[in-house]
């Protein structure tokens, strides 16, 4: 009863869980143009996922499963639907989600046949990672809507995704975790697993056993795919930022309803990959007061971002694209020999950084 | 007739031997407009509250229409014709508008119709659109400036003094506001004003004081000024010659989140604050006069109130909290260091120990049962060796202490609850030279421990010395974040004006 009450003035108030604010990017996440000067390596129709096995890198292009070397772009081999998830395994093994629905282990790149396969209870595979007792780690962001109506399972408040492993030897599909507020993004690490939970906002540790610990939480974005660092710690990317606009529409059950079922989900108030490309696209209403002038500011939808974790899971530096920049929606960053290597599918780049010219301080 | 209406030749004033203003020299003629800028304790308020007759000069002198004079009220001042409206008006808020435009002027029979009819008639003639028979109290802060105003006119001011006239004001209002200067001026009447906001001191001044330190640097024409210049004579001091020392050349790296603040509003003055503090490291908190700094961190420590709608979010280790009285913040491990120690940092006939202990005592959720003499007594003897508090004995009163002893006194009382945020506002404000050595040292070792540390400051190099990251407060928000390497004082200044 008590709780009742509480719930009700909080949301007159605005206050508790009805309180629409949205963490500060400062500290670690200060940011910064380093992804605006990045150099781009490829532009392509529809970049989704990196691999690397130490000597060659894997670009998933739509269907087509590609090979990087310096700027130029070798077509492995095709699929009949689109690659959502890719991961190089050791020994030269590779892994292939396909539209979100069925995972293929081939022993190299370019066998024929694969050497297993998943497919049962598959709905949105969008990250997959090798693990050290040789299965393999699968997220799958939502059991109810497919890879690429994700934006629809955020306005459903989807709370469906799920991390799986995949065991290639016995063929067996074995849960880890479920009831995750999509699941985008995993890695081991020290015997745990590590998810993002984009919804939530959060990464979380999830141990053998099943239990979860918070690792990073309240992002000021919505954190996606994860790949090991050299010299410790992880690459964490998000493919936007939260903006207090999506998190009062994500607080209004009857105005999603009616949004969803009458406006292009184009046009949708929820957060894009890329925006800026119509007038129709939905704006907050913001000022700043700058020089004794109040000048009228929108924040964006769409938002470019890759945070450097510490092998204690903190941030410790980021690199960004802003408001005013092109390079947004970033869904893979891997390192890759002297480079770290990144998708802005936005506006459909692979885009390459020196690792050298990264370190926190000093980045513009 | 002589150009000038007022002058300062070589204005000290020295406050238990510190030098709030250092041999100033500064003139005011007749029918200009002057603005006075600075720092945060530059100097201003003191050298306008010396012509004002609120403060006298310790040395120096002061003319008015080539006189010389010493005014020591405020009455001496306004009958040389001098008058101040200060940014706290002082109206009385349950009078009229006409009561207290005649408010010390009025007859031995007085009858308030004639009053009304004189206050009207005359704030007529002054074009001000405000109603006599109006209580002040529920008056908008331009028209209780226009009363002010029209107060300092009616005793016949020759030179009114404005201390942050628009800082209150709505743009509309502002653009008002100036319009009445400009129509003061026109009547012949000095204006002096002190501004943070450089664009309005550009804007309306026909000279520009920049004042340092409580020196002054330099007097010019407005039209030989830009931004970047006022901004290079605000902090253009040397670094390596001020206490703090040169900048730092290593910065503690984040540890994990301990505080963040989202979109906090307490109006008028927590405009959408949003911040982050993390364990080990210090963060520096700078922002002019109302920034906005300390509210925001009196509302983390339960000393204020945000809005009571939608007033934001404070999350203390993940978890969102909201603290209506200090007690819960303190037991949930937050400590607030307070800028105005004498108020609300101890009880000044209390002992030394007695007052640590108190600290101690907040700690603990519901009190204690009882009280114990001789923990008391212990645990305020060791912290005084701790803080190498300088006392004849540990039952001394802390009234009796030097302001740098009486400091750390509030510091311990705060370190004794062992707490995970500490939040020191203006640590060293009023503190002798080798106390401030000291706190610096103590501020220090608590973040090499690994506890978050705020240190709220409006003095940059402290700043400077002491962050790792520095945060710009600026019209009730942080408007900018630098890495100590990569700050600079003008850097600082820039984000901190307006």
């Amino acid at each position: 009863m008590i709780a009742a009450i509480s719930e009700f003035a909080n949301r007159f108030l605005g206050r508790g869980e009805a309180a629409i604010t949205v963490p500060s990017f400062d500290g670690a996440l200060k940011p910064n143009q380093a992804l605006e000067q990045a150099e781009i390596l490829l532009a392509c129709e529809a970049p989704e996922d990196l691999a690397t096995d130490g000597t060659s890198l894997f670009l998933a292009d739509g269907v087509r499963l590609l090979r990087l070397s310096g700027g130029t772009a070798t077509i492995v081999r095709s699929f009949e639907r689109p690659i959502s998830a890719l991961a190089s395994l050791p020994g030269g093994a590779l892994a292939v989600a396909l539209g979100g629905t069925e995972v293929r282990l081939y022993d190299n790149a370019t066998a024929e046949t694969p050497a297993a396969t998943f497919s049962q209870g598959l709905r949105a595979v969008n990250a997959l990672a090798p693990a050290p007792d040789g299965t393999l780690i699968a997220t799958d962001g939502s059991s109810l809507r497919g890879v690429d109506d994700w934006a629809r399972d955020l306005m459903e408040l989807g709370k469906t995704g799920r991390v799986l492993r995949l065991d290639p030897k016995s063929g067996a599909v074995t849960q880890l975790a479920s009831g995750l507020g999509y699941a985008f993004g995993t890695i081991a690490s020290n015997g745990n697993v590590l998810v993002s939970e984009s919804w939530r906002h959060r990464v979380v540790s999830i141990a053998p056993d099943g239990s979860r610990k918070d690792v990073l939480r309240h992002l000021p974005v919505y954190p996606s795919r994860l790949s090991p660092a050299n010299g410790g710690g992880f690459w964490l990317t998000a493919f936007t930022a939260r903006t207090q606009l999506v998190e009062f529409v994500l607080r209004e059950p009857a105005y999603r309803r009616r949004m969803i079922a009458e406006i292009d989900p184009e046009f949708w108030v929820a957060p894009r990959l890329r925006s800026g490309h119509s007038f129709k696209e939905p704006l907050q209403g913001a000022h700043i007061k700058t020089m004794g002038v109040m000048k009228p500011w929108a924040p964006p939808r769409s938002y470019g971002l890759v945070i450097r974790l510490g092998a204690d899971g903190l941030p410790r530096y980021s690199l960004h694209s802003r408001a005013d920049g092109v390079n947004h929606g970033i869904v893979a960053a891997i390192e890759y020999g002297d480079d770290l290597v990144m998708i802005a599918k936005g506006p459909g780049r692979v885009i390459r950084l020196p690792l050298a010219s990264l370190g926190g301080e000093g980045l513009a | 007739m002589n150009d000038l209406v007022l002058s300062l030749s070589k204005a000290t004033k020295l406050y238990a031997g510190v030098p709030a203003i250092d041999g100033v020299d500064f003139d005011l003629r007749r029918g200009e407009i002057h603005a006075l800028v600075g720092e945060n304790g530059a100097g201003k308020s003191t050298l306008t509250k010396v012509m004002a007759g609120v403060v006298t000069l310790t040395s120096g002198g002061m003319t008015v229409d080539g006189v010389d004079v010493t005014p020591k009220t405020p009455l001496e001042a306004r009958n040389l014709g001098i008058a101040m409206v200060f940014q706290e008006n002082s109206l009385v808020p349950t009078m009229t508008v006409a009561q207290n435009l005649f408010l010390g002027q009025e007859k031995f029979y007085n009858r308030l119709r004639g009053i009304y009819i004189a206050a009207q008639q005359f704030l007529q003639s002054l074009n001000f659109d405000v109603t006599p028979t109006a209580t002040v109290g529920g008056l908008g802060a331009a028209k209780k400036q226009m009363v002010e105003i029209a107060r300092a006119v009616l005793h016949k001011a020759k030179v009114i003094i404005f201390d942050e006239p628009t800082a209150t004001l709505t743009p509309e209002e502002k653009k008002y506001f100036f319009d009445l200067v400009k129509d003061l001026k026109r009547r012949g009447v000095s204006i002096i004003f002190i501004s943070h906001a450089l664009e309005e001191a550009l804007l309306l001044a026909d000279r520009i004081t920049v004042l340092r330190d409580g020196k002054h640097v330099v007097t010019d024409d407005a039209a030989r000024f830009d931004r970047a210049r006022i901004v290079q004579a605000m902090v253009g001091r040397d670094l390596s010659n001020t206490l703090y020392g040169a900048r730092k050349a290593t910065v503690r790296p984040s540890g994990k989140r301990v505080l963040t603040v989202q979109n906090l509003k307490m109006a008028p003055m927590v405009k959408n604050n949003s911040l982050s503090v993390f364990a080990g490291q210090i963060t520096g908190v700078f922002g002019l006069v109302g920034a906005g700094r300390t509210e925001t961190f009196k509302i983390v420590a339960g000393v204020m109130k945000r809005d009571f709608f939608h007033g934001g979010e404070v999350i203390l280790d993940d978890k969102p909290v909201r603290y209506r009285v200090p007690a819960p913040a303190v037991q949930a491990g937050i400590a607030y260091v307070t800028e105005d120690r004498k108020v609300e940092g101890f009880f000044e006939t209390a002992s030394i120990a007695r007052n640590i202990y108190l600290g101690l005592l907040a700690k603990f959720p519901r009190g204690r049962a009882w009280l114990s003499r001789r923990e008391s007594t212990s645990t305020g003897k060791s912290w005084i060796e701790r803080l190498k508090v300088r006392a004849i004995g540990d039952e001394a009163k802390v009234v009796e202490l030097s302001g740098g002893n009486q400091q750390k006194v509030v510091i311990a009382k705060s370190l004794i609850q062992d707490p995970e945020l500490i939040i020191f506002d203006e640590p060293t404000r009023g503190v002798d030279v080798g106390a401030i050595v000291e706190i610096h040292e103590l501020i220090n070792s608590l973040a090499d421990k690994g506890k978050a540390v705020v240190v709220i400051s409006s003095y940059l190099p402290e700043i400077m010395a002491l962050s790792d990251r520095i945060l710009v407060c600026r019209q009730g928000k942080v408007v900018e974040e630098f890495s100590a390497l990569e700050a600079t004082e003008e850097a600082i200044m820039y984000a901190a004006i307006h």
